[in-house]
Formats: structure tokens, sequence, C-alpha cells
């Protein structure tokens, strides 16, 4: 299991190098060269210059590859345009709540597709089955903002059961250690903002989880009715175990292995809905801040984030590697 | 026809089954599938005849410019945008654009994809390496954001996103098909011809190609629907088409969000668009995967 792991992780460091490579070259092909991406399109012949002296631009590319990537590993992503502020810390401080509300998007989607999923095995081709069939073909088939926007409307606008924008209400107020609102609520005590964060949380996370409730709730059931048909299942039913203990021990158990991988790959997923459901409920997380560099070419900003979206993905992928090996004896041993 | 071309025929009508044959009836009793193909027909035609059927041009202002206009009526099926343009007509027109840009991005991912794929399969070595880095490379950034990264750089054209969207799935093609190739390869059947002095290009177009390309058909078409839902995704984020006038989908709803309280069918009615098109392939992906799927043959 330990040579495993650390295999995975040796694993990791050409691929993040390859990262760095393809997010520097990015800013070296973008339109105009990186000093006017950077700086924007009205900046001085005299900040271009400095720009281009500063980025090393007239040394050989592999020398300002090896600057680029010295800077990156000293945590210095460069100067955000609009905001004069490091990039580095722009993303520190937006991270948490891009952050609490995958995860929320994440619990809502496993909480509630799993059990959908292993019911309608369990009821093959009955009403649930095929009421969360069509369900699922339509979640998948919906983008998530179009999803995000009827969500704000029926349930915000017309219905005014929730609130639709930001994280937290203005007259509210809390102290943030962590910038995770839910957390820092409970850390101060704060119970009006605890139940104000979470009713901000709703929406969102209702919008961002329910593609990957309609994946995950198709692969619970399709892996569910696989495993029913195991001659072990019924070697287990055959000897009389209570029919409880076998789904628990020998059904779910062993039809949550496809569940895992496909909850890791929807990371990628929940990452790139987050940048769309964020804009529709004004989230100030990693998605917004990525679209409003697009919006106003800070070139900086966009590298940063788009890296820091990578990096995540790739780590979410060798955890859910990880803890699928650890399920799986199968995969260790290869 | 010849007595003996009609006995032929006959012949080819009668034969008792194959892959293909079977694929094509386990198909039609499908009734999701077909449903799919129903849904994907009526845009098609849609999109073909959409000068002929379209009640008003789609960029002409056919009543009064409003801040809030107003929802569907008898004169327009669907009603009018800010512009007095006719929503209707529009999402006709945005149909070609939609099924164009699905069409053609497929194209391009899958034809990268396969180059890649094939080769990375059936050369192995350090080509497969250096192959399957870069696709592990590319699957490692999510897929909206490389696609807004690549457009980015290679600009807003319809063409430029197009490829962008292509681009963005040709590690999954490339993956698919370097992992059927592996299956094939050890197969019988090529090591058959390999034996027999058959040269490895044609062992690699005639034989395993179209033992691997069944699982690749299957992923194209739902790449389609990906497809559409991603050229709306960057309409939505500002990096659509750069032409304003494209009645395309997504923009449509995006530079109407904001209106959704008051003029709510500038929102629904495009939305329902793109969530019908995207149905429509999945039903019928779905359906392929079914039919072809040899573990599913009985």
């Amino acid at each position: 299991m330990i040579g495993y792991v650390v295999r995975r992780l040796l694993l990791m460091v050409p691929i993040l190098l390859g990262l760095s490579i393809l997010v520097f070259l990015f800013v070296r092909a973008l339109p105009g060269g990186p000093a006017i991406a950077l700086l924007g399109e009205r900046a001085t012949e005299e900040s271009v210059e400095q720009i281009e002296e500063q980025l090393g631009l007239d040394q050989p590319v592999h020398v300002q590859y090896g600057r680029y990537l010295g800077n990156l590993l000293s945590g210095d992503l460069g100067t955000s345009v609009s905001t004069r502020q490091p990039v580095t810390s722009e993303l520190a401080r937006r991270f948490p709540a891009t952050f609490e509300l995958t995860i929320a998007a994440l619990i809502f989607a496993i909480g509630l597709g799993i059990p959908l999923g292993y019911i309608a095995a369990k009821r093959y081709q009955g009403v649930l089955d095929n009421v969360s069939l069509v369900m699922s073909l339509i979640g998948v088939s919906i983008p998530v903002f179009f999803l995000a926007l009827l969500l704000k409307y029926i349930f915000g606008v017309q219905l005014g059961w929730l609130p639709t924008i930001g994280r937290l209400g203005i007259t509210v107020s809390l102290e943030h250690p962590t910038n995770f609102y839910v957390l820092d609520s409970v850390l101060t005590a704060n119970w009006e903002a605890l139940t104000d964060s979470l009713k901000h949380l709703v929406l969102p996370a209702i919008a961002l989880g329910t593609i990957p409730l309609a994946i995950v709730a198709r692969i619970t059931r399709a892996a569910t009715l696989d495993v029913l048909s195991e001659d072990y299942v019924r070697t287990a039913r055959a000897k009389g175990l209570d029919p409880l203990v076998v789904d628990r021990r020998h059904v779910l158990r062993n039809a949550m292995l496809p569940v895992v991988t496909v909850v890791g790959l929807q990371t990628g997923l929940l990452l790139t809905g987050a940048v769309l459901t964020e804009t529709v409920f004004a989230w100030p997380g990693l998605g917004t801040l990525i679209l409003n560099a697009i919006r106003f070419r800070d070139y900086a900003v966009l590298q940063g984030g788009v890296l820091v979206f990578a990096v995540i993905f790739v780590l979410v992928n060798l955890i859910v590697d990880i803890s699928y090996a650890f399920l799986n004896p199968r995969i260790r041993y290869r | 026809m010849s007595l003996a071309e009609s006995e032929a025929a006959e012949l080819h009508l009668e034969r008792p089954s194959g892959l293909w044959r079977d694929a094509l009836d386990r198909f039609r009793r499908n009734p999701g599938a077909l449903v799919g193909v129903f849904l994907i027909l009526v845009f098609i035609v849609a999109a073909v005849f959409a000068p002929a059927i379209a009640p008003y041009e789609p960029h002409k202002q056919v009543g009064p410019l409003a801040t809030n206009p107003e929802g569907p009526t008898t004169g327009h099926l669907l009603g009018l945008d800010e512009q007095g343009r006719d929503l209707f007509s529009r999402i006709l027109f945005g149909a070609r654009l939609s099924l164009l840009v699905g069409f053609v991005s497929v194209l391009v991912g899958l034809a990268l994809g396969l180059v890649l794929g094939a080769l990375s399969g059936y050369l192995g070595g350090w080509i497969d390496f250096a192959i399957m880095r870069v696709v592990d490379l590319m699957l490692s950034i999510p897929a909206l954001l490389l696609a807004i990264g690549l457009v980015t750089v290679l600009g807003r054209g319809l063409f430029q996103i197009m490829l962008a969207i292509g681009i963005v799935q040709v590690p999954i093609f490339a993956r698919l098909l370097r992992g059927t190739i592996l299956g094939q390869k050890e197969a019988d059947y090529v090591l058959a011809s390999r034996s027999v002095g058959v040269p490895k290009l044609r062992i690699l177009l005639v034989h395993i190609l179209p033992n691997s390309i069944a699982p690749v058909i299957v992923q194209a078409t739902l790449a389609m629907a990906t497809a559409i839902i991603e050229v709306a995704a960057l309409s939505f984020v500002g990096l659509g088409p750069n032409d304003p006038g494209l009645p395309e989908w997504g923009r449509i709803l995006a530079e109407n969000a904001n209106r959704l309280q008051q003029s709510a069918h500038l929102v629904i009615f495009p939305g329902i668009a793109i969530v019908l098109s995207a149905l429509g392939i999945n039903l019928i992906g779905d359906g392929l995967r079914e039919a072809i799927d040899p573990k599913l043959r009985s």
C-alpha cells in the first residue's frame, strides 16, 4: 500500500511540471504577447519595457521558464491588473468559498444519489427505477448555468424561500478566522451566522450537485445490478443469511467500488460547474474570480486560477486513486 | 434488376446476424433511443429548413424595442427579444449553429484523437509513453477551463471555438481508442495476419480499427451533446462566437439572464432548446451503447 502511494505521488511530479509548462506557454501565446497581456492594452511603453525586463523576456526561453518556475515555487503568481493585489493572496482568500460550495454539492450528490440508485436497482424496472432513469438523463443534458438560473428564479425570486446572492446576508456579522463560513460560525459559536450561511449554500449546492447526482445515481444503479447477479450474493441468500445483512455486507460494499471512481471523476465537473454556478449566485469564489479575469483581461489572475483548479483536480484524483486502492485490494497488488 | 441481383438482395436481407445488424435491431427496439432520434430529427429539420420555417428573419427587428419584452403572443410563438426580434426564428437559426458546432468539434476531436490513440496503442514504446503523458496533462485541466484557455489564445471566431472544443475532446478519444486497440492487438486474428506477413499499417487500418471503433462511435455521439453544452457555456462566460448577431442559444440565454423575472421566455426557451438537443443526442448515445455493447449481446 505504501509503495503504491509513493508511486502515485512520484507520478504527480511530471504532471505538475507539465502543467507549469502549459500555463507558461499559455501566457506567451496570448494575443499581443505577455507584457501587453499582463498589463492590459492601454499600457504605456515604459511599463511594457519595465515588465519585459522584469519578466526577463529578452532572455532565452528556458531561462524564462526557469525564472517562472522559481517564482511559482516560492508562491509568486504575479500581480492582478485590476486589484493590484498579489494573485496568490487573492486566490487564497477565495479558495475556501469554492471549496465549501463544492463540498456541499458533493454531499448533496452522494447523499441522495447513492440511495436513489440503490433503491432503483432493488426495484429494477419499477416506477421509481424508470423515474430515476429519466431524471438522470435530463440531469446529464441540462447545462449547469441554466439549472442554476431556474433554481434561483423559482426558489429565490418567485417563492422567496432562500437567498440567492453571496455567502452571507449583509445584516449578519461574522468573524472569519478560516474563511470557511460554516466552519467560522461554528468556531465562533455564532448560530445566527450558521443558519444564514447554510441557507445561502442550499441553492448553489443543489444547482452544482444535480448533474453529479444524476451520474452517481446511474452508476450506483448499474453497479448494484451487476453485483446483485453475482454468485456470492446468491450463495449468501441461499445459506439463509438475513437479507439486510446480504444487502449491506455483500451488495452495497461491492457496488461502491465503481461509485468511488465516478465520484472522483466528478470533481472535474464540479470545479467546472463551480465557475458557472458561482456567477449565477454571485458567490465570491475562484470561479467568479476567473470569470472576472476573463472579462477584464486580467491574465495573471486567469493563469493562476487555471493552475490552482488544475492542481486541485490532480490532487483529488490522487486521493481517489489511493482510496480506491484502499477499498479494493486487487489494485494494490498489480 | 436481374434475377441474380434480386436473389442476392434477398439473401442479403436474410443474412442471419452480425454485430451491426444485431445492433440495429436492438437499437430499433429501444424506446429511449427512438425518442432521441425523433428529437434530433426535429432539430435537424429545424436547422436545414430554418429559412423556410422561420416566420421572420433572425436578425430583423419586427417588434418594438423594449427593456423587458413581452412573452409569447399569437404573432410571435415564443415572444420577442429586447431588440424586437422574433425569438422563435432566432432559436430555429440557432439550431444550425449548435448542430454545426456539435458536429465539427466532435469531428476535430475524433480525427486528432483517433490518430493519437491509434499510434499510441499500436506502436507502443516511447511514442505511446509521450502521447499518453500529453493526454494525462490535458485531462488534468477541467474541460471548460481548457476550452476557456484555448479560446483566449486562439480567438473568438466560430471556427476557433469549434477547434477549441474539439481539442478538449482529443484526450478522451485517444485514451479510449488506445485501450480498445491494446485489447485487440493480442487477438488471434491479428496474430494470424502478422504471421502471414501483412504489413503493420494494413493490420491496423483493415483489421484492428474496425474492431475497435464501436465504443468510439458511442463516445462521439455523447461528445456531441457535451460540445453543444460547452459552446453555450462559453457564451455564458462571455467567450462565445464574437459576431454579436449570431443567435447562439447560450448567448441568448446569457444576455437575458438578468431579465428572468420580467421576460422569462428569453431564458427559458433557449435553455429548453439546449436541454432537448443534448437530451436527444444522449438518448441516441445510450441506445447505441446498449445496442453495440458485446456484454449485453445474448
